[in-house]
């Protein structure tokens, strides 16, 4: 029987990505949905972006439709100003402000151009030492620009009625690969550590399919690491029709509700030598077609599955278990993680019996359309 | 906090199978680290490590100072080595059991 199981009664402790910094540098609020609320972000005069609890401690005020005043968020119900460290700054018609004026904030951090904040139901501070790496190459801060590496380009996916723990699964999720995205993976690796969880796959487009990365001529070479619960940074080594590219691929989500998210995903490209910045971003263009593509696939399967928390696995799956054990360490308090959750582990999948089958199956597919044609 | 919990008293008998049994012990021959091991074919394994055995093992520990670094997204080549021998001397037996 599939065990459904319950949905935690809380979102993850770690550090969470809210999109590209850039997008929130203009001097106005906007706003961001994540932990079952709604989030406001603003630019300071220093250039610094504030993020805090998008309704208004005072009365519930929307800050999010409000106006950024000097370096305040200022609330459009009754003009209460609120600065990033959370505190109430300002009352324009009061003689003064209350001292218990606090509102809900969130640590923040800027990394590969993109803005983070931290998360945690314990109220912990702020863990820069587990942050994602800087990226070599990639411009960090707002303002920046890299000569090597094409601009982010950022998509956001809303995804209702699944949790994101689904999108975790994929981490350990071999033949998936060529169910859904239209691949074969020659190679699969996982290894667990801390708070970080990393696929290594290498794969060959399928020729009997032109979506995903069905492609005959399409070889990937894949590094993929989960930095904590909710950032991935993919390393793809891409090689179509004989040109590589490298291409680095931000995964990464935000719990909005119980059983919702919001995925976000961000491509840069390697400018090759030799080509101009047009043709480079016309490439980047290119793959965040195709995996934004691969997204899409996913998203059809989760939205129609239901949450198991027993999956019956058979030889050639990967880890789910681990990686599932491993992904509770941020559902549950510090003072109760468990060794277990954090420990190394290392584990390669066998993919020779699948490619056999999945080869076979393949060039009978290749056959059947030839005599169709025919 | 209850986090994802099963509603089910034979998930947690599923969980242990799959992430517990089976597992043998190997020692890595150039070093103290002790892990455990599975393997469902040649080229399938399993390695669980613990604290202990991250700390007895100098290839790991050169790696955790570059921090950021993608260097630890690889084994030690010492220990998948012990593991090796360890298969050839028919101390792992080789094939799962009914998916795990």
């Amino acid at each position: 029987m599939l065990d459904h199981g319950t949905t935690p009664l809380r979102y993850a402790r770690g550090w969470h990505c809210l999109g590209l910094a850039s997008s929130f540098a203009d001097g106005k609020p906007h706003a961001v949905h994540g932990f079952g609320t709604k989030l406001v972000v603003w630019q300071d005069s220093q250039g610094k972006l504030n993020v805090l609890d998008g309704y208004c401690r005072h009365m519930g005020g929307d800050l999010t439709q409000g106006e950024v005043k000097g370096d305040h968020v200022a609330c459009p119900f009754h003009d209460w100003r609120w600065g990033g460290d959370g505190k109430c700054k300002e009352i324009p018609y009061a003689r003064r402000v209350p001292l218990r004026a606090r509102t809900h904030r969130y640590e923040t951090a800027v990394r590969n151009g993109q803005l983070l904040i931290w998360n945690d139901p314990e109220g912990s501070a702020a863990d820069h030492d587990i942050l994602p790496p800087e990226l070599p190459g990639v411009a960090q801060q707002l303002g920046e620009t890299s000569d090597t590496y094409t601009d982010w380009r950022w998509e956001v996916v809303p995804i209702e009625g699944s949790h994101c723990r689904e999108l975790i699964d994929n981490v350990a999720d071999m033949a998936h690969f060529y169910y859904v995205h239209f691949s074969f993976p020659t190679s699969f690796r996982n290894i667990f550590e801390g708070t970080r969880a990393t696929q290594f796959m290498e794969s060959k487009g399928r020729p009997d399919k032109s979506e995903g990365y069905g492609d005959a001529e399409l070889f990937l070479k894949s590094e993929a690491t989960y930095y904590g619960p909710a950032y991935m940074i993919n390393w793809l080594e891409v090689d179509y029709k004989g040109f590589e590219t490298e291409v680095i691929l931000i995964n990464c989500h935000i719990p909005t509700g119980p059983d919702s998210f919001t995925l976000m995903y961000g491509i840069t490209v390697k400018k090759p030598e030799g080509i101009d910045d047009k043709t480079a971003d016309y490439i980047s263009k290119k793959y965040a077609e195709m995996f934004g593509g691969g997204f899409l696939q996913d998203v059809h399967i989760w939205q129609n599955k239901v949450p198991v928390q027993n999956p019956l696995l058979c030889e050639e799956d990967g880890p789910v278990y681990q990686l599932r054990r491993w992904y509770e360490q941020f559902y549950t308090d510090v003072a109760d993680l468990k060794p277990e959750m954090t420990d190394r582990f290392e584990f390669e999948v066998d993919t020779t019996k699948a490619n056999e089958y999945w080869q076979a199956e393949v060039a009978a597919n290749l056959a059947k359309r030839e005599s169709a044609e025919v | 906090m209850p986090s994802f919990v099963p509603t089910s008293p034979t998930t947690l008998e599923e969980q242990r199978l799959y992430t517990q049994a089976r597992l043998v012990e190997v020692a890595c021959l150039d070093c103290l680290a002790k892990v455990a091991v599975k393997k469902n074919s040649e080229h399938h394994t399993s390695i669980q490590w613990n604290a202990e055995a991250v700390e007895a093992c100098p290839e790991l520990g050169r790696r955790e100072g570059a921090s950021g670094s993608r260097d630890g997204h690889r084994g030690c080549p010492r220990l998948l080595a012990s593991i090796d021998v360890a298969v050839r001397e028919g101390q792992i037996p080789i094939g799962a059991e009914d998916g795990y």
